[in-house]
């Protein structure tokens, strides 16, 4: 059967990817987006330059309104409240039902609820979408005493953004150095210091509960130790939203279960983005990937399966990270099984890659040095074998060792 | 092949054609141009001259400080990739194509036209 009507539920960068790659691969039929929150914006802005005002909501679109009525791109502003499989399609909060040919999930995730007595108020903060960004912004000013818990990517933006509007800011995490498996130990350590170096009050700790006191908070970590505060940020990962498959009868676990090709255990419907999580010919359930660029590249392969054609080749997993002024990079695994080589600046580590028994590099980490991270990734989805003391040597570019 | 230089914007000439080693690129800031907007001059691994826009068309990022390969320019800060020659996107996030600028290579000098497009090979 040609398909001749695609769905897609959910506008983040995911969603959108899989618009954008099926017409430039060709496809006519009707395509809509379904999302709640209208023209699909990008979310690494919310806890950087638009939490600080250097970009407005146009700013952040993903595409203007314009490319979509051009690229004949449907986008609809509604709730999807259930799934139907037999007329494929959906049902919307309004009751309306939509069907199509074609159904890809995008619906992202939701902010992980601090599992503590109190993690789950109202006025506890979290940083998913542009209202909550909204939201945060509207509470920091200066003297604001900001405590964030979770000191990972988006917890260590929004501090370093909370710190330039003028909060007060408290970091809080129970690691004593986190990003250790995303950067490795020596990057992460550094990374780390830059927070109590900029003025931010960084915490070593484990909340036991967060109470209202009056206008503010007071969060208790396990020690006994208090911490009063205006505002609590939790930021410490993200529920991947698959009730709407749940329901839908889709295999799930910890994510809506996909093949190599983003298809659910229902073969007329993809999941893509954080959302997905990947299960292996061989029945290996693999880690859910929940960076940007893994939302872009399951985009662009459920694109290409949906219309038949052979998918794109994906490299090694690529991430960033901006705060304090300093752009951190991440490519590969630092976590797999290797030996660290370091590179260091002026007594400094400004990178750091992970080399395998032979010789082969699984991951790369730098903090300012995106273009050492771009040759990484070639060094590794190439195989290349590159001598140690080449890696460690700062004289050396790296982009030389790549060829 | 249009072989006028746009309005007011009178050809440049960068210097001689080993100004820039194989694989690598300059940014031309809009003060030594005379075009409105910085400008970046790659050199292929094969020794060919192109320009484009330096600024990415997807958000604030310097092409010139990009990686170079294929004659394929891909953007520092969200990996878009720009082909050199016409200045065709080739992958999300960047929707828009980059704008190119014509580089000529005569008797031994670097001539950049701003604001001509490049033919497109």
């Amino acid at each position: 059967m040609s398909i001749e009507s695609i769905l897609i539920v959910g506008g983040g960068l995911a969603g959108f990817t899989v618009a954008q790659n099926l017409r430039t691969r060709g496809f006519t039929g009707t395509i809509d987006i379904i999302d709640p929150a209208g023209i699909p914006y990008d979310r690494p802005p919310l806890s950087k330059a638009y939490l600080l005002g250097d970009k407005d909501a146009a700013g952040i679109e993903l595409a203007p309104a314009s490319w979509f009525s051009e690229h004949r791109i449907g986008l609809l502003r509604a709730t999807v409240h259930a799934l139907a499989t037999e007329p494929l399609g959906v049902e919307l909060e309004d009751g309306r039902k939509l069907h199509a040919d074609t159904l890809v999930l995008a619906t992202g995730g939701s902010a992980r609820p601090l599992p503590v007595a109190g993690g789950d108020l109202d006025s506890v903060l979290v940083l998913r979408s542009r209202a909550d960004a909204d939201t945060l912004r509207g509470k920091l000013a200066p003297g604001i005493r900001l405590a964030i818990v979770g000191a990972g990517l988006i917890g260590a933006e929004v501090a370093s953004s909370a710190l330039a509007l003028g909060a007060t800011v408290t970091l809080i995490d129970p690691v004593e150095t986190p990003l250790v498996p995303a950067v490795g130990p020596e990057l992460a350590h550094r990374l780390h210091a830059m927070h109590s170096d900029a003025g931010i009050t960084v915490v070593h700790g484990t909340p036991a509960g967060i109470k209202r006191t009056g206008a503010g908070h007071r969060i208790e970590l396990a020690d006994g130790r208090v911490i009063e505060c205006d505002e609590v940020l939790v930021g410490i990962g993200i529920i991947p939203n698959t009730a709407l498959a749940r329901a839908a009868g889709l295999a799930t676990d910890n994510g809506v279960l996909v093949d190599e090709r983003q298809r659910t255990s229902n073969p007329r419907i993809y999941a893509v983005g954080d959302m997905a999580r990947t299960r292996s010919a061989d029945g290996t359930l693999l880690r859910r990937g929940e960076h940007w660029e893994h939302a872009m590249n399951t985009g662009a392969t459920a694109a290409a399966a949906i219309l038949g054609q052979e998918p794109p080749v994906h490299g090694a997993s690529w991430f960033w990270s901006d705060r304090h002024g300093t752009h951190v990079e991440g490519v590969g695994d630092m976590n797999a099984e290797g030996t660290t080589i370091l590179r260091l600046k002026e007594g400094e580590p400004v990178a750091a890659f992970n080399v395998a028994a032979d010789g082969r590099m699984l991951g790369a980490a730098a903090i300012d040095g995106g273009l050492m991270i771009r040759a990484a990734r070639r060094i590794i989805d190439r195989g290349i074998v590159v001598p140690p003391e080449a890696l460690a040597d700062p004289e050396v570019p790296l982009k030389k060792l790549a060829r | 092949m249009d072989t006028e230089t746009g309005p007011g914007t009178p050809v440049v000439d960068l210097g001689d054609e080993e100004l820039l080693e194989p694989g690598s690129a300059v940014l031309v800031p809009a003060e030594t141009s005379g075009y409105p907007e910085d400008i970046a001059l790659f050199r292929t691994d094969s020794g060919r001259y192109y320009a484009l826009d330096d600024e990415c068309p997807h958000e604030v990022a310097s092409l010139s400080e990009g990686w170079l390969e294929d004659g394929e320019i891909e953007c520092p800060l969200h990996s878009s990739r720009f082909r050199l020659c016409d200045g065709k996107v080739l992958c999300l996030p960047a929707l828009r194509d980059a704008r190119t600028h014509r580089v000529d290579l005569l008797a031994g000098r670097v001539l950049l036209h701003p604001g001509t497009a490049a033919g497109g090979n």
